[in-house]
């Protein structure tokens, strides 16, 4: 059983609901909700506008305070300030400062987490490399662009090490360069054994990178799994050839017909994803396809 | 519960900031209340600042609004403003400085131009019998009121003694307040000897007038020609004293007991001229007088003066009249150099040389 | 998936969570005081008061001490209109704009304590105002001096014949005494504390306030009150029994409530020459102190429980 295995987040039965100012009812926006995050996992949190997936993260983080119910990180409750110490968040549309710089944004939240001026140096610096933002250090925030926005906040999501990072529409409004920047840091957290929550409406992006997957409407948790087995065809099998002859497919397609109960469902050419023509075309980084293990 | 936590607070607070509140009120940082009264007195916004913080602003302003109003000769004004600064800021004496001195010398002074130029006779009956005196009041009721508010300052006490002595003409009054005013740590030097000056003026006093007159003739840094004249007059009180209540003989009885006493000896000079007319022997016991050397050095004037009643030694007394006059000119009071005219003009002395030319005097 | 990957990375800056850092706040507090500084309120307000602390040397005219008792009070009521108005417009905008920008959200996903985040905001404000302050009362006592000894040489030349060594030392002792002197850092310290529990004020009442505007408005008020608040003190200790009980009662719940604002007041006694004791002093800082703590209080119990 799950109980047994320590859980990076653990959300048991949790409802919010906010009171309607000169009026009886209530507005329910998390209702009876469960859920579990395992260390090390990326976990996509999908749903539509107005469904509690911004409630139920701020209930998680902190911000808000559950009607009924439970939400713990690491076995700590989030109702404990000290719980955010091993968290990262990257809110939707992220706004710091203005006029500091990024080296000085980094800095300043990396004193929040209560890290010692030496240590917030070093980090800075690998932290800007690691966002591919060394060359604006300096730059006042004011000037940067909003992928480069983007990329300061995660950095200041990272900078007390977190073992969880929770990103809000990670790549909301960036551009494809930007977008791939962004999800290959993803795996690299997940590489660093870094437990992600992620919740966006870019439903592509979210299949590419999440282990796991929940889906959440009118409050409720409606589908959870492994994306694998969520969003597989359990019927349907896939092979995609190269440099087939048109005399293979022939032989192929006979084989198909001969066997009961197996439909050829479609044959042509795969297409490659807009994306990837684009990065291409554009000079990005080189497809990283995906392999499913 | 926030609510309770601010009640429960402010509970816990009344007595202390009440503390506080009387201490401010015993330092003399809660002369000002903001009550209707005040409020009366204040333009709306006046009254905002004046409680905000901005009391002591408000009271410059009024001071200036005052001085605007002086120049239009608005008196009415002047005074509305001068109550507005003098109760915003009670223990300014300026303040009141200002307020009795536009009273009782600026409107004053103002109104009794206007009585000169009036034909009309009512007119002429009310400045003179209602609005100079009131006026005067108003002066004297400011500056007794800021008196009792800076009992440590010598200002208000003499702006008293000042509306007493140059505008009531009693020199009782004046004296009494210039000695309070004296008495304040701050007093310059000069009040005090105002206090003299009046007290010499007041008829009945002349013992308690001498003692300060003399000690201060004698004993202070500085004597001014009021000094130096009261010290002479009262002396001449004295003189006539003794003349009127003593005979020549008891005088010279007198005088052998008391050689130091050279008051006598003019006593007894002053029976001589009135009596016999016996100039010499006056001039003896005048010789007497000057020997001692207390003697106050305007005696040496009159001495020289008496010797020059005798024609035949009026050159010899013009020489060291003209010694004396060249060297201490204070001691000649005008009708010494009245005297010292005639003298010149009976010796004949030409022009150029004459010491008092003309009629100008000194 | 191997083993390690099981359990939660332990390293030292996770568990070292304190649960009060002097370093937080002061980040916060640094953090506030530079974001202040750029905000055009500021500038405005401090060149506006710098320019009447300065326009002081256009006064002429005046017998000399008006003349210095007018520099005074336009020079300290320049700095209790910049630091009283800046308290209340700079506090009431630190909580709506962090919320509005959502920059509150990275901080409080920090491991900030809500408490921590408040005081750090007041500390901020406060020291901002203090610094302003200083910069104020140097130009101010730079004015002053060079007034002084400006008026010294004229009285000097005014006078008739040759002024005695002991005449010019009596004038200067004379002048001097209604100049530059020691009283004035009390008063200037007196603006200081009054405008530090007007922040302290604002701070709450922003905390539950929707906006701006609105905090600043009934910050005003409360702040007016506050002034007015020692008559109500004393309808309700009347000397004599004037009043019905009724208004009594009202006046009551004024005076515990609203702040007593007049008890700073003390720089126009200060102007007319009057000093202030020490114990005095003393006395309105700890109050002061008690005004801050309290308030502080009061905003975190609202502001714990505030959804954002």
């Amino acid at each position: 059983m799950s109980e047994d295995l320590p859980t990076a987040v653990q959300i048991k039965n949790l409802t919010k609901t906010f009171p309607v100012p000169f009026k009886k009812e209530k507005v329910v926006a998390v209702d009876n909700l469960s859920l579990s995050v395992m260390p090390g996992e990326v976990y996509g949190l999908i749903g539509p506008n107005g469904s509690g997936k911004s409630t139920t993260m701020k209930v998680l983080l902190g911000l808000i305070s559950a009607t009924s119910g439970s939400s713990t990180v690491f076995g700590m409750s989030s109702t404990e300030t000290a719980s955010r110490g091993s968290v990262g968040f990257l809110p939707e549309n992220p706004y710091f400062y203005k006029y500091l710089t990024g080296a000085e944004t980094i800095a300043f939240y990396g004193k929040l987490c209560g890290l010692k001026r030496k240590v917030i140096k070093e980090r800075t610096s690998e932290l800007l490399n690691l966002v591919e933002l060394e060359g604006a250090r300096d730059r006042r925030l004011a000037g940067y662009s909003k992928g480069m926005l983007q990329r300061i906040g995660l950095a200041q999501a990272l900078v007390g090490r977190p073992n969880l990072v929770v990103l809000d529409e990670p790549t909301a409004g960036v551009d494809p360069a930007g977008s791939r920047k962004i999800r290959d840091l993803i795996m690299q957290l997940k590489d660093q054994g870094i437990t992600v929550i992620l919740s966006s409406h870019l439903l592509e992006q979210v299949q590419e990178v999440c282990d796991r997957v929940g889906i959440i409407f009118e409050g409720k948790l409606v589908r959870e799994g492994s994306l694998k087995t969520l969003i597989e065809i359990e019927d349907q099998t896939e092979i995609v050839l190269e440099n087939a002859g048109s005399d293979l497919l022939k032989k192929i397609t006979d084989l198909i017909n001969q066997e009961n109960g197996v439909n050829l469902i479609r044959s042509g050419r795969p297409r490659t994803t807009l994306e990837t023509l684009f990065l291409k075309e554009t000079g990005g980084e080189s497809q990283d396809v995906r392999n499913e293990s | 519960m926030s609510l309770a936590i601010l009640v429960v607070f402010g509970f816990l607070k009344i007595p202390f900031e009440s503390q506080t509140e009387q201490k401010l009120k015993d330092k003399g940082f809660r002369d000002w209340v903001p009550n209707m009264s005040a409020r009366e007195q204040l333009t709306q916004a006046s009254f905002i600042g004046a409680i905000g913080g901005f009391r002591s602003l408000v009271a410059s302003i009024y001071d200036l609004r005052a001085h605007e109003a002086f120049r239009d000769k608005d008196w009415g004004s002047v005074e509305r403003f001068r109550k507005v600064t003098t109760s915003l800021q009670p223990r300014f004496a300026k303040h009141w400085d200002l307020a009795a001195w536009d009273m009782a010398w600026n409107a004053y002074a103002y109104y009794r131009s206007k009585s000169e130029f009036s034909d009309d006779d009512l007119e002429l009956w009310r400045i003179e019998k209602m609005i100079m005196p009131s006026y005067l009041e108003k002066g004297l009721s400011f500056a007794k009121e800021g008196a009792k508010w800076t009992p440590e300052s010598y200002r208000l006490p003499m702006v008293i003694g000042d509306i007493y002595a140059q505008k009531y003409n009693n020199p009782k009054l004046a004296s009494e307040w210039y000695f309070k005013s004296s008495q304040a740590k701050d007093a310059p030097s000069y009040i005090y000897r105002a206090y003299a000056t009046q007290l010499a003026k007041c008829v009945g006093m002349e013992e308690e007038a001498y003692k300060v007159v003399s000690n201060l003739y004698n004993g202070g840094k500085v004597r001014t020609l009021t000094l130096r004249r009261d010290m002479e007059r009262l002396e001449a009180y004295f003189v006539n004293k003794l003349v009127q209540s003593n005979s020549i003989n008891e005088l010279k009885e007198m005088v052998k007991k008391e050689n130091s006493n050279y008051i006598i000896y003019d006593a007894i000079a002053t029976h001589y001229l009135g009596e016999e007319n016996n100039i010499s022997l006056a001039v003896n016991a005048y010789r007497e007088l000057v020997k001692n050397p207390k003697a106050p050095d305007f005696y040496r004037r009159k001495f020289a003066l008496l010797i020059a009643r005798d024609p035949a030694n009026e050159e010899r007394a013009y020489g060291l009249l003209k010694n004396m006059y060249l060297s201490t000119p204070q001691i000649f009071r005008r009708v010494d150099l009245i005297e010292l005219k005639k003298i010149e003009s009976n010796l004949n002395i030409p022009l150029n040389e004459k010491l008092i030319k003309s009629d100008a005097s000194r | 998936m191997t083993v390690e990957n099981n359990e939660p990375i332990d390293n030292e800056l996770n568990s070292k969570f304190k649960l009060f850092s002097p370093s937080r706040v002061m980040a916060i507090a640094m953090n506030t005081f530079t974001q202040l500084v750029r905000m055009k309120v500021f500038y405005f307000l401090l060149i506006f008061s710098v320019l009447i602390i300065g326009a002081n040397v256009l006064f002429l005219n005046f017998t000399f001490e008006q003349e210095l008792k007018i520099l005074q009070d336009v020079s300290f009521g320049a700095m209790t209109l910049f630091a009283s108005i800046f308290s209340i417009v700079g506090t009431a905008l630190l909580i709506p704009k962090d919320i509005e920008d959502r920059t509150l959200y990275s901080i409080l996903t920090k491991p900030v304590p809500r408490f921590e985040y408040l005081i750090g905001k007041l500390l901020g404000i406060l020291f901002l105002v203090a610094v302003s302050l200083v910069l104020m009362s140097i130009l101010f006592f730079a004015v002053l001096f060079f007034r002084q000894h400006g008026i010294l040489a004229e009285e000097i030349n005014q006078m008739r014949g040759q002024p005695t060594a002991e005449q010019i030392s009596s004038l200067k002792e004379n002048i001097f005494a209604q100049g530059l002197r020691l009283e004035l850092i009390n008063g200037v310290v007196a603006v200081f504390l009054k405008a530090a529990v007007a922040a302290a004020i604002a701070l709450v009442v922003s905390t539950f306030a929707s906006s701006t505007l609105f905090t600043i408005i009934v910050s005003l008020v409360i702040y007016f009150i506050g002034h007015a608040q020692s008559m109500a003190l004393d309808y309700y200790f009347p000397e004599g029994d004037m009043h019905g009980a009724f208004q009594r009662f009202i006046a009551g719940i004024v005076a515990i409530i609203f702040p007593n604002l007049q008890i700073f007041n003390v720089v126009d006694g200060i102007v007319s020459g009057q000093s202030v004791p020490m114990s005095l002093m003393f006395r309105l800082t700890g109050l002061t102190g008690f005004y801050l703590f309290i308030y502080s209080f009061v905003s975190w119990v609202l502001f714990a429980k505030k959804e954002l």
